[in-house]
Parts: C-alpha cells; sequence; structure tokens
C-alpha cells in the first residue's frame, strides 16, 4: 500500500504516541488539575497516531501498530470510565506513563529500547502511593522478570555485538542461556506457573483499572513474539514446547483455583490469566490456526478483561469495597446494565458464540490440540472451568435477592456506558463479522511462523521418536499441512 | 439465491434479529410495553412457521432432498475454514418445524402466564434467542455451526432457568446446570476438532465427513458425551430436576420439546458414523435403556408435577436413544416429534394440574384409578422401600457426582489456594475470613 502524502512519517508518529503520554502525565503530576481531561486528550492524539500508524503499516506487518492502537483506545476508554475517586494525579499520570511504555514496547526494534520499556511501564508498581499491595510478590515478579531480560540481552549484545532486532532474527544469539532467561522474564512477567501469585496479589492491592491496563499490555507474549520466536527459531522448535506445556498448565492450575475464589478481583485476575496463559500456547503449537489465535485472543482477552475489571470498579464505587462472590448480593436490581455488560465482557472472555472469542478459541483449540494432541486436552477443560467460573461470579455478584440500604445508586452513567457500549460492540461486531479481524492476524501468524519455518531444516518435532498412540492420533489423513516446505514462504519472511 | 434458500435464511435469523433489536433498543434505555413485544413474537414465530411450510412443499413435492445456503467461510486461516453453511434436509425440517411452531405457542402462552411478571421482557428476549440457537443448529449444515448454535441454547437455557433472580435457589441450579453443560460440551468442541483433523472437513451439507476405524469410535464417544449432557442422560440427569425453578414456559419449550431433544438430533445426523461403530452404537444403546430405567423409576417417587414430567421426558428420551442406537432412525423421528407436542401440552398444563384432578374428581364422584402398570408392587416389600429411597435421592447420581468429581475438584482448588498464601501472610487471613462464610459454590441449593 503506497504511503499517504498527508500521513506523517512512522517515526514521527511513534514519537507522538508515545511522547505526547509521559509528556501528559508529568503535566498531571506537577499541575494536579484537570486531570481527566489532560489524560483523555493525550490518550486521544496517541489513538490518533497509532490509527494513522496502521493504516501506513504494510500487510502482514501490522500486528503492533494493531497492538498500540487497542491499548491506546483501552486507555482512553480508561479515562472515561475511571470513577472520580480514582482521578488522582497518581493514578492518571500513572496510566499515562504505562501508556507511553507499553507503546514503547511495542514499536521497540531494539533490545535496549524493548528492555527499556520493561523497566518502565513496572515502575508505578514500585511506588507505594500507587500499589497499595502488601505482599512482596508483585514487585518481586517483575524486578526478577527485568534482571532475566536485561542478562539475556547482555548476553546477546555480547555475544553477537549487534542490538537491532532485525539484524539478529534467526541467529539464535546467546545460546541456551539467553534463550532461557527470556524465558524467565516471560515466565514471570506473564504470571506462568509457579511464578502466578503475584497477578491476584496485584490485583487485590493495586488500582483497579490501571492494573488491568499492566496486566493487559501482556508483555510477555510480546516477547514470544517479538524476540523468542524470530531470534531463537531453532532453539523454538526444540525447547519451546517446555513454557508451552508451562503455559498449557497454568491455565488449568488457575482455573481450579479460581473455582473456589470470592474475591472478585482476584478471580477475575486468575480468569484473565487463565486464559491468557492460552495466548502463549497457541503461539508456540507451530501451526497457522494456532498462532492466530492466540493474536486474536490477545485481542479479546485485553477488551474483556480491561472491561470486566472496569466494571467491577465502577460496582466498588457504587456499592463498596468489600464485594464478594461468597453470596448474591443481587446487584442487577441496581444496575441492570452494568450487569448485562459484565455478562457480555465475561461470556466473550471465556468463548461464547457470537463474540470473536468463540473464533479465536475455536482456532487455539484446534492449534493446540493439532500440536499436542494430549496436552492441547487441557485447554477446553480449563476454558470450561473459566465458563462456570465467570458465572459463577457474575450470578453472585448481580443475582439473588436485593440489598437495601442503597439510596440512590446510579446505574451505567452516560459516559460510562457508551465506552461499555463500543467494547462490547468489538466484542460482538468482531464475533459476527470475525474475518476482518482473523485475516490480518493469519497474516501476520504467516510471518511468524514462516521465520520458524524457513530457519529449521529439520522436522518440527521428530515423528519417528513420538509413541505409537501419539503418531496414530497425529495422523490427519484428511488435511493437508499448512506449510508444505521452507521455500513456500520465503517471501513473507521478516 | 432462490426464493426456498431466502426462506431458510429468514427461518433462522428472524428470530436472532428480533432478539438483536430488543437487546438493543433495552441498552439504549426503552423497554417495548407487553403487547408490542408479544404481538412482535406472534408475527415472527407465524412467518418462520409460514415459511418452513414452504421448505416443507419444496422437499416434499420438489423433488430436492435437500436445500443447502453457501455464505463462503465465516472465517478460514489456511486449510481451516469455519463454513458457514445452512441446511434443511428430511432430518433438520421435522426439528425445525416443531422449534419455530412451539416457540410460538409458547411465546402466545407466555403473554397471558407471565403478564405483568417484573421478567416479562427478559423472557421474551431469551425466548428469541433460544429459538435462533435452536434454528441455528438444526440447520447448520457443518459441526461448526451446530456447535455455535448448541452453545447459544445452553446459554439461553441457563439464564432461564435463573429466571427468578431474587431467589437463590433457581439461581444455583442454574449455575450447577451451565457446569454440567459446559463439561459435556467439551465432546462437542473436541469431536469437532477430531473431524477437522481426521477428515479434514466438518461439513456435512455435501456428504457425511466420513471416518473409520478407531477415529470413528472417538469422535461418536466425544459427540455422545455432548448429547448425554443436553439430553440429560446418566450419569448428567441429575441437572434436570434442578432445571425445573425456570418458569413454566420455559421448562415446556426447553426440556419437554427442544433443547431436551437436541442430543437426539446430533446422534440422528451423526447416525452413518454411529452405525460403523458397534462399541458407540451399544454405548448409547446402553445409556439410553440405563436413562429409561432411571427416568421411569425416580419419576415414581418424584412429589411436585413438572419434575415428574421432567423424568417421564427422560424416559422417552431414554428410549429414542435406544432407538438410534438400534439404527431405528425414522421411528425415532416420530417418536421426537409426537413425544414434544404431548410433553409440551402437558408441561403447560402442569400449574393446573390440581384444577384438573379436582375437576375430574368431581365429574366422576369418585377416586380416580391410577392407570398403567404399577409392576413395583411385585417386588418384595424391602426392596421396594429400598428402591423408593434410590429414587428418592433421584439415583444418587449427584451424590456420586458430587461426591468423585465436583468436592475433590474443590478440595484440590482450596489446597492451591493454601499454596498460594504461602509467603503471603496478610492475603491467608483476609481470604480464611471469606472462606468461613462460603457456601459450597456448585451443590448449595435445591429443586
Amino acid at each position: 500500500m503506497p504511503h499517504p502524502r498527508w500521513i506523517p512519517d512512522a517515526r514521527f508518529l511513534v514519537g507522538v504516541a508515545i511522547a505526547v503520554p509521559w509528556l501528559a502525565a508529568l503535566l498531571v503530576a506537577t499541575y494536579r488539575r484537570r486531570t481527566r481531561i489532560i489524560s483523555f486528550l493525550a490518550a486521544l492524539i496517541s489513538v490518533v497516531a497509532c490509527a494513522l500508524l496502521l493504516e501506513i503499516a504494510p500487510p502482514g506487518e501490522s500486528l503492533y501498530h494493531a497492538l498500540m492502537l487497542l491499548f491506546s483506545c483501552l486507555t482512553l476508554g480508561a479515562t472515561l470510565v475511571l470513577p472520580r475517586r480514582d482521578c488522582g494525579p497518581a493514578i492518571i499520570s500513572g496510566i499515562l506513563f504505562i501508556l507511553g511504555s507499553t507503546l514503547l514496547a511495542y514499536s521497540a526494534d531494539n533490545l535496549l529500547i524493548l528492555l527499556a520499556a520493561w523497566i518502565l511501564s513496572a515502575i508505578p508498581f514500585f511506588l507505594p502511593r500507587w500499589c497499595q499491595a502488601d505482599t512482596w510478590r508483585p514487585r518481586a515478579a517483575l524486578l526478577v522478570s527485568a534482571i532475566a531480560l536485561g542478562l539475556a540481552i547482555a548476553l546477546i549484545a555480547a555475544s553477537s555485538n549487534a542490538i537491532s532486532i532485525e539484524n539478529l532474527k534467526g541467529r539464535s544469539p546467546g545460546g541456551n542461556a539467553a534463550f532461557g532467561l527470556l524465558v524467565t522474564a516471560v515466565v514471570f512477567r506473564k504470571g506462568i506457573l509457579p511464578a502466578h501469585a503475584w497477578v491476584a496479589d496485584a490485583a487485590e492491592g493495586g488500582p483497579t483499572i490501571p492494573t488491568a491496563l499492566l496486566f493487559n499490555g501482556h508483555f510477555g507474549a510480546l516477547l514470544v513474539a517479538k524476540l523468542i520466536v524470530p531470534l531463537f527459531a531453532t532453539t523454538t522448535v526444540k525447547l519451546f514446547p517446555i513454557l508451552s506445556y508451562l503455559a498449557l498448565a497454568t491455565a488449568l492450575y488457575i482455573a481450579i483455583r479460581a473455582l473456589t475464589e470470592n474475591s472478585p478481583r482476584r478471580l477475575l485476575a486468575f480468569l484473565a490469566l487463565s486464559q491468557s496463559a492460552s495466548i502463549l500456547a497457541g503461539l508456540e503449537s507451530q501451526t497457522a490456526e494456532g498462532i492466530t489465535g492466540a493474536l486474536v485472543h490477545w485481542f479479546v482477552v485485553t477488551v474483556s478483561t480491561v472491561g470486566l475489571f472496569g466494571i467491577l470498579r465502577l460496582l466498588e464505587v457504587r456499592f463498596g469495597e468489600n464485594l464478594t462472590a461468597s453470596k448474591h448480593l443481587g446487584l442487577a436490581e441496581h444496575a441492570p446494565r452494568l450487569a448485562v455488560s459484565f455478562a457480555v465482557f465475561g461470556l466473550a472472555l471465556v468463548g461464547l458464540p457470537g463474540t470473536l472469542s468463540f473464533c479465536s478459541q475455536d482456532l487455539l483449540i484446534h492449534g493446540t490440540l493439532a500440536s499436542h494432541p494430549l496436552t492441547g486436552l487441557l485447554l477446553p477443560i480449563a476454558t470450561a472451568m473459566n465458563a462456570v467460573s465467570v458465572f459463577r461470579l457474575f450470578t453472585r455478584l448481580f443475582l439473588g435477592k436485593r440489598r437495601t440500604g442503597f439510596t440512590a445508586v446510579m446505574d451505567a452513567l452516560p459516559r460510562e456506558r457508551w465506552v461499555l457500549a463500543v467494547g462490547m460492540l468489538f466484542v460482538v461486531l468482531g464475533g459476527l463479522f470475525p474475518n476482518v479481524i482473523v485475516a490480518q492476524r493469519s497474516a501476520e501468524a504467516d510471518t511468524l511462523l514462516g521465520a520458524i519455518h524457513t530457519r529449521t531444516s529439520s522436522v518440527p518435532v521428530s515423528s519417528k521418536s513420538r509413541p505409537p498412540i501419539l503418531q496414530w492420533l497425529y495422523a490427519h489423513p484428511g488435511k493437508k499441512p499448512a506449510f508444505k516446505s521452507a521455500e513456500l514462504d520465503a517471501s513473507k519472511m521478516p | 439465491m432462490s426464493l426456498s434458500e431466502a426462506v431458510l435464511v429468514f427461518v433462522v435469523l428472524a428470530p436472532g434479529v428480533v432478539f438483536g433489536v430488543f437487546a438493543l433498543l433495552w441498552l439504549l434505555g426503552w423497554t417495548p410495553g407487553e403487547r408490542v413485544v408479544s404481538r412482535i413474537t406472534g408475527g415472527t414465530f407465524s412467518a418462520c412457521t409460514l415459511g418452513v411450510s414452504g421448505l416443507f412443499w419444496k422437499l416434499a413435492f420438489g423433488g430436492e432432498p435437500r436445500v443447502v445456503v453457501t455464505f463462503g467461510n465465516w472465517f478460514a486461516v489456511h486449510d481451516y475454514r469455519f463454513p458457514l453453511v445452512l441446511m434443511v434436509d428430511h432430518l433438520s425440517l421435522p426439528f425445525l418445524a416443531m422449534t419455530v411452531l412451539l416457540s410460538g405457542l409458547i411465546g402466545q402462552f407466555s403473554a397471558t402466564y407471565l403478564h405483568r411478571e417484573r421478567g416479562f421482557f427478559r423472557f421474551f428476549v431469551l425466548l428469541h434467542l433460544f429459538a435462533f440457537g435452536s434454528l441455528l443448529a438444526f440447520a447448520a449444515g457443518s459441526f461448526d455451526l451446530l456447535a455455535g448454535g448448541w452453545e447459544i441454547v445452553g446459554i439461553t437455557s441457563v439464564l432461564l432457568i435463573g429466571f427468578f433472580q431474587l431467589r437463590s435457589a433457581p439461581v444455583e441450579n442454574g449455575l450447577r446446570v451451565f457446569a454440567v453443560y459446559r463439561a459435556c460440551d467439551i465432546g462437542l468442541l473436541v469431536g469437532v476438532f477430531a473431524m477437522h483433523h481426521w477428515a479434514g472437513t466438518a461439513l456435512f451439507s455435501s456428504g457425511f465427513p466420513m471416518l473409520r476405524g478407531g477415529h470413528a469410535v472417538i469422535v461418536c464417544l466425544l459427540l455422545l458425551l455432548a448429547a448425554s449432557g443436553k439430553a440429560a442422560q446418566v450419569p448428567f440427569s441429575g441437572w434436570l430436576p434442578r432445571a425445573m425453578e425456570g418458569p413454566t414456559p420455559s421448562s415446556a419449550i426447553f426440556y419437554g420439546a427442544i433443547s431436551i431433544h437436541a442430543g437426539a438430533y446430533l446422534l440422528l445426523r451423526v447416525h452413518p458414523m454411529l452405525a460403523q461403530s458397534a462399541l458407540a452404537s451399544a454405548l448409547v444403546i446402553l445409556i439410553g435403556a440405563a436413562t429409561a430405567i432411571h427416568g421411569t423409576i425416580v419419576g415414581r417417587a418424584s412429589a411436585d408435577a413438572k419434575t415428574s414430567l421432567a423424568y417421564a421426558s427422560l424416559t422417552q428420551v431414554g428410549v429414542m436413544f435406544v432407538e438410534i442406537g438400534i439404527g431405528w432412525t425414522n421411528v425415532a423421528i416420530a417418536h421426537v416429534l409426537g413425544h414434544a407436542m404431548v410433553r409440551t401440552m402437558q408441561f403447560l398444563r402442569a400449574p393446573s394440574m390440581l384444577h384438573d384432578d379436582h375437576q375430574m374428581h368431581s365429574a366422576i364422584g369418585d377416586e380416580v384409578t391410577p392407570a398403567g402398570w404399577q409392576l413395583e408392587d411385585l417386588l418384595p416389600e424391602r426392596v421396594q422401600l429400598w428402591l423408593y429411597r434410590w429414587a428418592f435421592d433421584r439415583g444418587h447420581l449427584d451424590t456420586i457426582l458430587d461426591r468423585w468429581v465436583v468436592h475433590p475438584l474443590l478440595e484440590v482448588s482450596r489446597h492451591l489456594a493454601n499454596l498460594d498464601r504461602i509467603g503471603s501472610p496478610r492475603v491467608a487471613s483476609r481470604s480464611r475470613q471469606v472462606a468461613i462464610s462460603l457456601p459450597d459454590p456448585v451443590s448449595q441449593g435445591g429443586d
């Protein structure tokens, strides 16, 4: 697609998208007034810049631009939905800071910039006024992940004398040690088993909506898609399944864990974690369906979980912060539109037909089952359990006997209602017409898949090494392979 | 697109469009009045019934075995495609007709029955969504699309069980039903995947995806799991009496007519593959027979009208499974249609049953003699007593599921929660406080 003259250069747009939120964060921290307006305008400028970036992105390479647009839109929505009591300078500047850092990470083409973004995005969690989590785990996990990434990048830079991601593709710089450190960074940042507990702690102790935004930067998945798969194509084929098994185990473990959780914040954090763990499994599946499903799921999980956390915060503001899923609270009587929005986002998170996640789950399940027939079964089981947990939370919060003692409690305010409506439209229209999103992500999946297949001369997993029962399960006489040969997709090489 | 194809599309989409419009209007802040809602419902299902009549004419006298509408792929990634294909043939037509006819009747009945009820509008919105899901499942030309409709039927069913949302019991029972549905739907999802994987397609509008040997057995068993869950077959029968918490019209259409027969439809649809697998066929017969016996015994010990009717339905659906397993597919279709009509009528009369009974007594002037054979009288008294206890606890099915599945799972979950608390004292104390007041999330409530 030719670059229209009226659209500025990509580097300029990236600069605007990142610098404006950061400057606005500084302004909010010093000026300390009109915080919502300033943050709204800054996020709006970011949205426009990211939209223009997506417009000029070449086909098949628009993943990060689309993610930038999505994240800036979510932040824009968050600035509108945030209750007035959360519009203090600390939280607003933190949100804008996270926005700038996340966009920096998505747009990074250089290892040092990626490391800087990784560290910067976590900084608000180390500020006591911002995050009141009493446990040490969130800070420890973020710190360990940053140290692991820093060491990996040092190792890569020392062994290859390069820090540009483009120049390092397919060279497995730093060998298995760097690969291991990168995987460690992913495990801690994403909350993969056994480093999962910090996510719920952070959700419980941190400000709800900004914490949801931090989770939904999905830096772990970003590291996999941006660094691990392109740089370590050979190692990925051999060792990456371990991370996939861990991700699937996390999805199931957390799904079981969520069944008896009664704190709504922790429960939502578990659900988000369990559902987003499957993104890693999909990225590793080495099938076009699995990777496409993972990328689409990335979008759905992000929108749904931010929506759910947002609604929860609105409920906390209205009905108090001691909400629990241990009894029926009957809030639907007071806030029916919030109840319906919660149901739509919740069911969208777990693959209800008519929402985009039905398609992404379908692709993910096909991809993971195709690459791991036995362990892949964990994914539909985990999703089923998560659906039960979502429904349990919905019924406990919204259904049951009407609470008395509330006076003139408002349902969703117009500004909240419109933002929630846009989010619901995204998941529902995306579900009714999924090909618009799936086709784009499929092209990007081809790019990722091409990076693996063209740089590995051997068959991904030796079929002869499998036991007979697995060979029989893997047999698929009616289906052609997605990639017949490495040469087929040489043109899509990044 | 020919006229018959357009009619098929209209029949399937009309309730979905009405649902979408109603939902949108409500979100925008306008709730239509009862008269508007009932008239739109009546009009929609009348038009759909006319459409299905036209399709019947086309199939019966037009010489075509099926009408197929292909919209291309809903989404596609390389060789994997999710085709949007609607199809009506001699199997799906009776189910479509049953759905539109009974949905319309239930709509008309409910306009009076639920008059001035708080959830009047919600009921009708969900009725349209349910009809759309059912029509989509029955008119699907591929197992992928069938799974979509199947899931919509499930979620609507659960939302209507919790219709009386101010009471805890219906809501908790809805949650239990949802859990059983989701667990069994894993069979459908993995079964469809297996079809794609081994046969390369899940389309059946242009010939059935034929699998042989072990592959066919696995797919049949997975689909049998899904069908058993939806049709409340043994060992999943425990959810059916819980589902009676919903309003009577929804019980009638879901558990007397359409939802309960969706499992039979799935098995009928997959019958070409089922017939190849002796093991799967035998299992279908076994499950059906066990359910029929279970249903008839437990039904005799049920104290309320709706639960008795639910178990009577269960017995008949069990017999249908046996018929399908044997291969009497035409008998099974006829059985489904006849049973759905009679059972819907019985469910709708259930609230007036006492009144009917009094009328009958007045007319006869004496006790009404029980009809049918009471074979249990032939058993020794101790066996009768044991059987009564067994039936009273509904065959211990829920107890077994709770003891061997639900409670161990929740116990594991609590152990994992304890593991999470290591090194986090503040979280530990807070969670413990909550845990004390924790009712069992799925076993609470009754019917």
